[in-house]
């Protein structure tokens, strides 16, 4: 999971700071490679120092620096793969919220060994849902809201998506049809190799 | 108590089939279309079904030779195969029942592995599909499986990418950029393990410890460094220029055997590097002493015996005064 962050952040931070900004944060988290890849095992804790790092590089929250990061994991044109993957989860907001329970399974099935940490879904009301996530990496939370936030727009849904202590996120839907949301079709673009 | 249900009836509609089944299809005991799932309407794309002969939508896979629905039920009622009659890429998998005797006959049917060919050439969506059929979930798999494979194929190519950088960098003199010892030896055993005709030449500066001693290390990196640059200026890309010790040079020469063209490079060799060299406004004043081999005077010449004799060739040359070029044919200058 630390892989999949890091490497998450080094494509943020390139892309929106620069590469000069990512060789400073690197030099400030004294890592002795400039290059996180997806596939492969860094130190548990990772992700969360390099995040810190970066935030003290930028003068920002590290909480911020996450959750732009989740967004932009999901609404970067480079990760259409993400959103394709997360759009599966049905046909609906509320409909990929449920399906939020289940991404650790489908995970697996698509990478056995990638862990992605366990969610459940409460329902407090009608329309009001409590997503708990918990995970040994801090930054997780406020990647999971700038993600639900980046997909509540996909859908074109209205949503209120808030932090609560360290690892619940609060989501009231105000309106499942507020915009009508970007399309998605079945079938996968062609890739260009 | 809860009654045994098996062998009672219930009633369907056809709305609440088609929600069900959105791929059934109802047929009446002349194989004619009574009722079509909107999912397989769209895969028959237009085609007018209802009232429909069965046989001129479809073409039965297997059971061969069927063309009937009830041959299609007698022989393999839980598994037989289907293609539209306009669409024969797209096979559809599926089970059929008779629903009393001489009563009409349900069939669903499914995409099975012609699942994502069928959603592209369809332009299906999740409301095609029943909640319960795993279509999504497949689609899904082959989609997340498509991610990983290309994510892992960029892996392997930075791996790789990294790998020959390493593999350079073992092999290069960081000060001069030539080749090392390591990478001269690698050509040597190469190019004597095929048997094929080289030249060699070795080359010793003069005067190196004299410019290190009096001007210092840095002079002498200058003097190397210069060194380097005249060396790669003089060979072709095939042949190979490397510092094998402090101011110890090694050029292979693949296919290179004439005396007369070895010496001539070498003699311009030593003309360059005689030349006066500057270092922050101080001379550095080297020469080059340089014994040249050829693999064709050997019998059955290996990596040894090559650098043995233009050791000797070298040390003929130091001896016949600096800035020399001795070729040695056996053990004689030639």
């Amino acid at each position: 999971m630390d892989a999949l962050l890091l490497r998450s952040l080094q494509g943020y931070v390139r892309d929106t700071f620069g590469q000069p900004v990512w060789l400073a944060i690197c030099r400030r988290a004294t890592l002795k490679n400039d290059t996180f890849e997806p596939m492969l095992r860094y130190d548990p804790g990772m992700a969360d120092r390099v995040a810190e790092n970066a935030a003290q590089e930028l003068g920002r929250s590290v909480d911020t620096i996450w959750e732009d990061m989740g967004t932009y994991m999901v609404t970067s044109p480079g990760h259409e793969g993400v959103r394709r993957l997360l759009r599966f989860g049905g046909p609906s907001f509320v409909d990929f919220l449920h399906s939020l329970e289940e991404a650790p399974g489908r995970a697996r099935l698509a990478m056995p060994g990638l862990e992605l940490p366990e969610v459940s879904l409460t329902e407090t009301a009608p329309d009001h849902f409590s997503v708990e996530c918990a995970s040994r990496i801090k930054g997780v939370q406020r990647v999971l809201v700038g993600m639900l936030t980046a997909m509540a727009d996909d859908y074109g849904a209205l949503c209120l998506i808030e932090a609560e202590g360290r690892d619940r996120i609060a989501v009231q839907v105000l309106d499942r049809a507020h915009a009508s949301g970007r399309r998605f079709d079945l079938s996968r673009p062609e890739r260009r190799e | 108590m809860m009654h045994d249900m098996s062998g009672q009836e219930i009633r369907l509609g056809i709305e609440a089939l088609s929600r069900f089944m959105p791929m059934h299809l109802l047929l009446d005991a002349e194989d004619r279309v009574l009722s079509v799932g909107p999912t397989l309407q769209r895969v028959l794309d237009g085609i007018p079904t209802l009232g429909a002969r069965f046989e001129d939508l479809f073409e039965v896979r297997a059971p061969g030779g069927a063309g009937k629905m009830s041959d299609v039920l007698d022989r393999a009622a839980n598994r037989f195969r289907l293609a539209p009659r306009h669409k024969r890429n797209v096979t559809l998998r599926g089970l059929g029942q008779r629903l009393g005797p001489d009563g009409p006959v349900l069939l669903n049917l499914t995409f099975g592995i012609d699942l994502i060919a069928a959603v592209r050439e369809f332009s299906l969506t999740d409301a095609d599909f029943a909640a319960t059929d795993l279509a999504m979930e497949l689609l899904y798999l082959a989609e997340a499986n498509a991610a990983v494979t290309h994510e892992l194929r960029g892996l392997n190519l930075r791996l790789e990418g990294a790998r020959l950088q390493a593999e350079e960098e073992a092999l290069t003199d960081p000060l001069t950029g030539l080749r090392n010892r390591r990478a001269a030896d690698l050509v040597l055993e190469r190019l004597c393990a095929a048997r094929a005709p080289f030249g060699l030449m070795h080359l010793d500066l003069d005067f190196f410890k004299a410019v290190n001693d009096t001007l210092g290390h840095a002079a002498g990196d200058f003097v190397l460094e210069t060194v380097g640059r005249i060396l790669r200026e003089q060979i072709r890309a095939e042949d190979c220029a490397a510092r094998i010790g402090g101011d110890e040079f090694v050029i292979i020469l693949p296919g290179r055997t004439e005396a007369q063209t070895l010496q001539t490079i070498a003699a311009r060799i030593i003309t360059r590097v005689s030349h006066a060299m500057e270092f922050e406004g101080k001379p550095c004043q080297v020469s080059g002493s340089i014994g040249i081999v050829r693999s064709t005077d050997l019998r059955a010449p290996d990596a040894a015996q090559i650098m043995a004799a233009s050791d000797r060739a070298l040390y003929a040359a130091k001896h016949a005064g600096r800035a020399q070029a001795v070729l040695m044919s056996g053990d004689t200058p030639a």
